[in-house]
């Protein structure tokens, strides 16, 4: 039994790796929404702060962009469900030798790459609004028209597939007897096969809507003057990031895991109940004394919903009173005093290496070119301009300049004759610019 | 009218039939081929100023695809070799995240299909959630992790792994991670559906045989699973090759993908008719690897998507 617990120690290893790689990228993320720096780090921790969320909140691209987001995903929600139903309800009546043909074609756009859907769809309508005749701002070359069209290309499958799932189980006899009792079919369809679809339906919309809201690379061929929430994510991160953008993220991070688990806990619900129902005897039932479960009891979605409400609210209490000011202030004084420390530090050890080095000099006399690389004279200069090619100097800026020295100064007592190269230091520099703040 | 549309209006009536036809028709001929034939009719024309189109000057030719071979008329270089490293660059990273994928999630989705409890549904909640967020802001998490003063370089570095952070970004391991990480689900829910279709008896029986795990797996799951398995390459594989968001946030800055190399074509060069062409380049070039990957492990076309 030993190798047996091998194994599943094994398992649960690869488990927490697994999710790890997938759920580490969001909480780090949603850690940077929190912390002060103006580049998203989760370390090191400087202050809590909540400016970030006013900042995405004062951003009106981002508000314009949700807003067209929303449009484009209420069109496409409309158009590919509808679409999606007729091709699935096409699929149970098509001539069985068209069937195949058939199902390939309303697959591929699941396959076929985002890119390449986004340019058909522009060169297309391109086309027909030139042959139609109409000038370059007509409807049908504008953004809103166009991103509907080909999103819906290929939601539309992916409703198709949610859809046909539940079609497979509809006995068509319950329309046909519609049908017999008189009902027209447009009375059957609305009465009788879409009250059986009507989950199906839910779920294919929700489907929709998400996988529209999150679309770029078909969207961005074809967005014209609306740019979706997408775009301008898509805009601001390729061209610097902030942590507005984490704090956009952490929201629909908080708003995905509580109707997710609002949707588990009401499916709970719903299987205690019916299971309460199974074991409970005539009697009890009859007389309405069933007692039915509490919504809390052994669910524990449920459970996890309203920590997460109640951390939620606390959050949002938290940063009405909450005022960072004082904690980057601290922040500000304490790096001014580390810059301080260490420039003197730097002065004292450029001092004793001055005077080692004068007292070796002394010693050696003129053999001064022959250990080192360049003479000390220079040498200053030189080593100066070779940490400005550090690119630990670069990205570190001055706050994790402790790391960065330490770096800079190994190789200097190596190489003996960048000891002067510490006041080249652009960290030195930068530290001491902003002593004067 | 022919007598199988006859038969289409008896069943659904004139009404509703003709709005189901519609709607069908509308989405697999006005959305579906008319768009992709058009796509390759434009990439056999020249680039022409709005007004020329369809003027003397526009007549099919090849030129959008010699570009691609041999570079521009009168190029210095043989061959279009920036633009060709580009393109199997691609294709080879492409086909590199797609195993990785599979070797990453079939253990999981095998584990998640066969095993029962309540902890499968939470792990099953943990699985969806991030594909519920925005695409661009998965890369952007994975771009905050693997910066060049991001959390892992601390780490490393913090650990006495490195003495000076290692840039993931330029190495292109981001790139890699960021791919591989955007589509694990649909690797995952493929494999799992069919494993969880498999008797659990067929794995005891092989188990009282004497048979090992590693035997167990190649002679009775994967054999079983093969459908799951092509689904999710195929669906990974021609994902991750047409992929333009993770590229453009997680690439280094000296190596392109191949889609970012259209989108140039497009919205720098506005040079529409060669974008096109290499779509269309990708597109066929990725569909035939697949149906040849396909026939290499005997897989059947109308498994997918199944």
């Amino acid at each position: 039994m030993k190798s047996f617990s091998f194994l599943r120690l094994s398992v649960w290893f690869y488990l927490a790796i697994f999710f790890a790689y997938l759920l580490g990228p969001l909480v780090i993320m949603s850690v940077t929404a929190f912390n002060s720096p103006e580049f998203p780090r989760a370390s090191p921790w400087e202050c809590l702060t909540f400016e970030w969320f006013s900042a995405l909140f004062q951003d009106e691209r981002i508000l314009n962009g949700i807003w067209n987001s929303i449009l484009v995903g209420a069109g496409t929600v409309v158009l590919s469900v509808a679409m999606g139903l007729a091709g699935a309800l096409m699929l149970t009546q098509i001539w069985p030798k068209l069937r195949a043909t058939y199902y390939t074609i309303i697959i591929a756009p699941i396959l076929i790459p985002g890119v390449v859907l986004g340019i058909s769809t522009l060169v297309f309508w391109d086309r027909i609004n030139r042959m139609l005749g109409l000038g370059a701002d007509s409807f049908l070359s504008n953004g809103l028209f166009l991103t509907i069209i080909g999103q819906s290309t290929f939601i539309a499958s992916y409703c198709m597939l949610v859809l046909v799932a539940r079609l497979q189980r509809y006995d068509i006899a319950l329309t046909e007897a519609a049908l017999d009792l008189g009902a027209t079919h447009a009375q059957a369809f609305r009465k009788v096969l879409l009250p059986f679809m009507k989950p199906a339906i839910a779920s294919a919309a929700v489907l929709a809507f998400l996988a529209s809201f999150e679309n770029y690379n078909t969207t961005t061929f074809t967005f014209g003057e609306y740019p979706t929430l997408t775009i301008e994510l898509a805009q601001k991160v390729r061209y610097g990031i902030t942590p507005a953008i984490s704090a956009l993220a952490f929201i629909i991070v908080v708003l995905t895991v509580f109707v997710a688990l609002a949707n588990e806990a009401n499916i709970r619900r719903k299987e205690l109940v019916a299971a309460a129902r199974k074991d409970a005897t005539v009697e009890e039932l009859e007389s309405g004394r069933l007692r039915l479960p509490n919504f809390f009891s052994s669910n524990w979605a449920a459970v996890a919903l309203v920590v997460v409400a109640c951390l939620t609210i606390a959050t949002v209490g938290t940063a009405t009173v909450y005022s960072p000011q004082q904690c980057i202030a601290d922040i500000r004084e304490q790096k001014r005093l580390e810059t301080e420390a260490r420039i003197q530090e730097l002065r004292q050890r450029r001092a004793e290496e001055a005077a080692r080095r004068a007292a070796e000099e002394a010693e050696k006399g003129d053999d001064a070119t022959g250990g080192t690389s360049t003479a000390p004279a220079t040498g200053g200069n030189n080593s100066g301009f070779g940490n400005v090619f550090d690119p630990n100097a670069l990205g570190g800026g001055s706050s994790d300049a402790e790391e960065t020295d330490d770096q800079s100064s190994a190789p200097s007592s190596g190489g003996g004759s960048s000891a002067f190269g510490g006041a080249f230091d652009p960290n030195a520099l930068s530290g001491g610019g902003s002593d004067g703040n | 009218m022919p007598s199988f549309l006859k038969e289409f209006f008896k069943r659904n009536g004139v009404g509703m039939g003709s709005v189901m036809l519609g709607l069908v028709l509308f989405w697999t001929i006005g959305l579906i081929i008319l768009p992709q034939l058009s796509m390759l009719d434009f990439s056999f024309r020249p680039n022409l100023p709005p007004p020329e189109i369809g003027g003397p000057k526009d007549v099919y030719t090849l030129e959008n695809y010699k570009y691609l071979i041999y570079g521009p008329e009168g190029g210095s270089q043989d061959y279009n070799a920036v633009d060709l490293r580009v393109f199997f660059r691609t294709l080879v990273a492409a086909v590199c995240v797609t195993v990785f994928n599979l070797i990453l999630c079939y253990p999981i989705a095998y584990y998640l299909a066969q095993t029962k409890g309540n902890h499968i549904r939470i792990f099953a909640l943990m699985l969806i959630i991030p594909y519920w967020i925005n695409e661009i802001l998965r890369a952007f998490a994975l771009r905050i992790i693997f910066g060049e003063t991001g959390v892992l370089n601390n780490l490393l570095v913090g650990m006495g792994l490195f003495d000076t952070p290692f840039d993931f970004i330029r190495n292109d391991i981001a790139l890699y991670a960021g791919l591989g990480y955007a589509y694990i689900l649909l690797m995952i829910f493929p494999i799992y559906n069919v494993i969880e279709s498999l008797d659990r008896n067929q794995i005891e029986a092989a188990r009282d045989m004497g048979a090992s795990w590693p035997m167990i797996h190649r002679r009775v799951v994967i054999p079983y699973a093969k459908p799951g398995i092509s689904s999710g390459c195929t669906m990974v594989f021609m994902l991750s090759a047409g992929a333009l968001a993770a590229p453009q946030i997680l690439g280094g800055p000296s190596s392109l993908w191949f889609t970012q190399l259209i989108y140039q074509q497009f919205n720098d060069n506005s040079d529409w008719p060669q974008g096109a062409a290499y779509a269309v380049v990708l597109l066929v070039t990725c569909i035939l690897l697949v149906l040849a990957i396909m026939r290499l492990f005997k897989v059947n076309m109308g498994d997918i998507g199944k």
